[in-house]
């Protein structure tokens, strides 16, 4: 059933709506078990605009097998998506650093607050990102170190290629993922593929992970399937090579292979003077699992991630 | 007065991005106050006052060398690149750098000039930022104080303005420069005011006097300023929200600064296609208007304005 969660009068003629496609059994109990899927919170990111077509598909054509409550939210910020706009347009405001809101602050903010209270109460979220432009990005759900106890396990279901537990920086505070992870509510956040993209292979391997998970958690009514394997830094390190120079960047190799240290990754060019201004080397053996997709770089633009000698964690 | 670079990066096509700083004061002498102008490409008004500034700090200082106590640093523009191309962010990503503090040096390219700039502004006792407000508004100049545990609230009124708002830090706060300031011991403080995307003398005027007479009276400077405002402390609770309920065209009748009255009209809100009457935004309070919407069309729900109570 399309709900409308949050509705707010545009200037001209127009309503600005926040909607999700809910599913639910015949009878809903105290004990009835609740997800929520969202993405479209950056306007660019559309990796899971298909993950919410398939996982809708699915439950359209399997509605007998429905035990939990099943909340789909494909857009988030509708005006983003509708412009290409990383940011909320008008304000030009992130809103995944915005949460947790107030009513009593602008526009984007109350967006936040609107989507925290919807969300509120159910036991699970996740959370799906696309990377931005710029990188390109194996599918790993990312998880802070001090939630890692009660989400690895939880992120092992979804049999994603990558789970990378992280040192929280202070920004994440103002996350979706953070405001629900706060109030109780179990929360992953998914980055995969390329920002204004959909790569079809990811989505329909994360749509799969979903249904494996909702069938661990008692949501639907479905055989786990065994998960593929899954990869966690909790005993690896991830290395990150940036830019040191500015120019164009020509990268050697695809994403998601294994490199050896010293291998090449990729060279930063200067086209007015022909020459290389920086050759890129791995500085580990290990797992590329980002690659930069927009080849215009600054000092600093990030390039590529290596996951050093990633563990295998099976099921 | 010493003009240098405190950071630079380069870029593919562009001259590189230099952030400026003008140091006043005898050189190796005690690092008193660091002001800063805006972080962002937007905030025309910040850019205006510091670079008064530094005109008038070089003027006085040229006419007596005497005239700086201690070692004064001003950086009138930390994000050159997006004022030459109208935008307030980052050019490439739309990255906020005042999202970044303290910076990370082998970051990405806004946590960089973060943490290099953050590297020569971070050991003056008293250090000053000045902000446009984030959001679709213009306000009357106001001194911003983080609760942190370090701040000092007390030392706010040195700048004479009318109101200091001292404020429970949001998450994102606390990436600000002016929170990681405070976390690292200087003294710090905003200064909010205008509009962005426009010059507003008159408001400039009352920061530039405001910033003159806080260097005055922690004597940083030798110079006789006026005396201001006692400098009224209010939280969040002393704040009302006058939020719209209709959205359209909006025409609003009272100015930041007025004293308002309980029932007075502040603004009306207009179909935007039929021109008929949707609202008429009445003050729900007596109070002073402290920040107003900034655009002729509103969002339903909008915060329209901001009134500081007289009630408690």
């Amino acid at each position: 059933m399309i709900e409308e969660v949050f509705s707010v009068k545009l200037p001209v003629e127009e309503t600005l709506k926040l909607k999700r496609n809910r599913f639910n059994p015949p009878d809903i109990t105290k004990s009835t078990k609740r997800i929520s899927i969202v993405t479209g919170t950056h306007g660019d990111e559309l990796e899971g605009q298909y993950v919410c077509y398939l996982l809708i598909k699915w439950l359209r054509e399997n509605p007998k097998k429905i035990k939990g409550i099943v909340d789909i939210y494909p857009s988030m910020n509708p005006m983003g998506i509708d412009s290409i706009s990383r940011n909320f347009p008008f304000y030009d405001v992130d809103l995944n650093r915005s949460f947790p809101g107030h009513t009593a602050d602008f526009l984007p903010a109350q967006v936040a607050n609107a989507i925290v209270e919807t969300v509120k109460g159910s036991d699970f979220a996740i959370d799906i990102h696309a990377s931005n432009i710029f990188l390109k990005e194996l599918p790993q759900i990312r998880i802070s170190r001090s939630n890692a106890h009660d989400l690895v396990p939880l992120a092992e279901k979804l049999g994603i290629d990558f789970i990378w537990v992280h040192d929280a920086v202070t920004v994440l505070e103002s996350t979706f993922s953070h405001a629900l992870n706060s109030i109780g509510t179990k929360t992953l956040v998914v980055e995969m593929g390329v920002g204004m993209r959909i790569t079809k292979e990811y989505g329909e391997n994360l749509a799969k992970g979903i249904l494996n998970f909702m069938a661990y958690a008692g949501i639907i009514d479905e055989p786990m399937h065994p998960c593929k394997t899954s990869v966690s830094t909790q005993n690896s390190s991830v290395h990150f090579i940036n830019a040191s120079d500015a120019g164009i960047f020509i990268p050697t190799l695809e994403h998601n292979v294994m490199v050896k240290k010293g291998e090449k990754l990729g060279e930063i060019i200067d086209p007015l003077e022909g020459v290389i201004k920086e050759s890129l080397l791995s500085p580990c053996d290990g797992l590329l699992f980002t690659i930069r997709e927009y080849p215009v770089v600054y000092e600093g633009s990030l390039l590529a991630r290596i996951l050093e000698n990633p563990c295998e964690v099976n099921e | 007065m010493r003009e240098e670079i405190l950071c630079e990066i380069t870029s593919l096509s562009r001259e590189p991005l230099r952030i400026k700083g003008f140091r006043f004061g005898t050189p190796n002498s005690k690092p008193s106050c660091v002001i800063v102008g805006p972080l962002t490409g937007t905030a025309i008004d910040q850019l205006w006052v510091a670079s008064r500034l530094v005109r008038f700090l070089r003027q006085q200082e040229l006419e007596n060398p005497a005239f700086i106590k201690g070692e004064i640093l001003v950086v009138p523009a930390v994000n050159p690149y997006s004022f030459n191309m109208g935008k307030s962010f980052w050019p490439m990503d739309n990255t906020d750098i005042d999202a970044m503090f303290p910076g990370y040096d082998k970051g990405e390219s806004t946590q960089r000039i973060a943490a290099k700039l953050f590297e020569k502004i971070n050991h003056f006792e008293y250090a000053v930022v000045l902000e446009a407000r984030k959001d679709r508004a213009e306000c009357i100049p106001y001194v911003k104080v983080l609760k942190t545990g370090y701040e000092d609230v007390n030392e706010a009124q040195a700048f004479g303005l009318d109101f200091i708002h001292y404020k429970e830090p949001t998450p994102s706060d606390t990436v600000s420069l002016n929170y990681n300031w405070q976390i690292w011991n200087a003294k710090s403080f905003s200064i909010i005011s205008g509009k962005k995307g426009t010059l507003r003398k008159i408001e400039s005027t009352k920061v530039f006097d405001a910033l003159i007479r806080f260097l005055s009276k922690k004597g940083m400077i030798d110079y006789a300023a006026f005396e201001g405002a006692v400098g009224n402390v209010i939280t969040s609770e002393d704040m009302e929200v006058v939020k719209s309920n209709a959205a359209g065209l909006f025409d609003a009748l009272a100015p930041i600064g007025e004293h308002v009255v309980h029932g007075q009209p502040l603004a009306r809100i207009y179909n935007a296609l039929d021109g008929s009457l949707l609202q008429t935004i009445i003050a729900p309070c007596e109070g002073i208007v402290s920040c107003k919407y900034d655009y002729p069309l509103i969002f339903q729900n909008a915060v329209a304005f901001r009134i500081i109570k007289l009630e408690k």
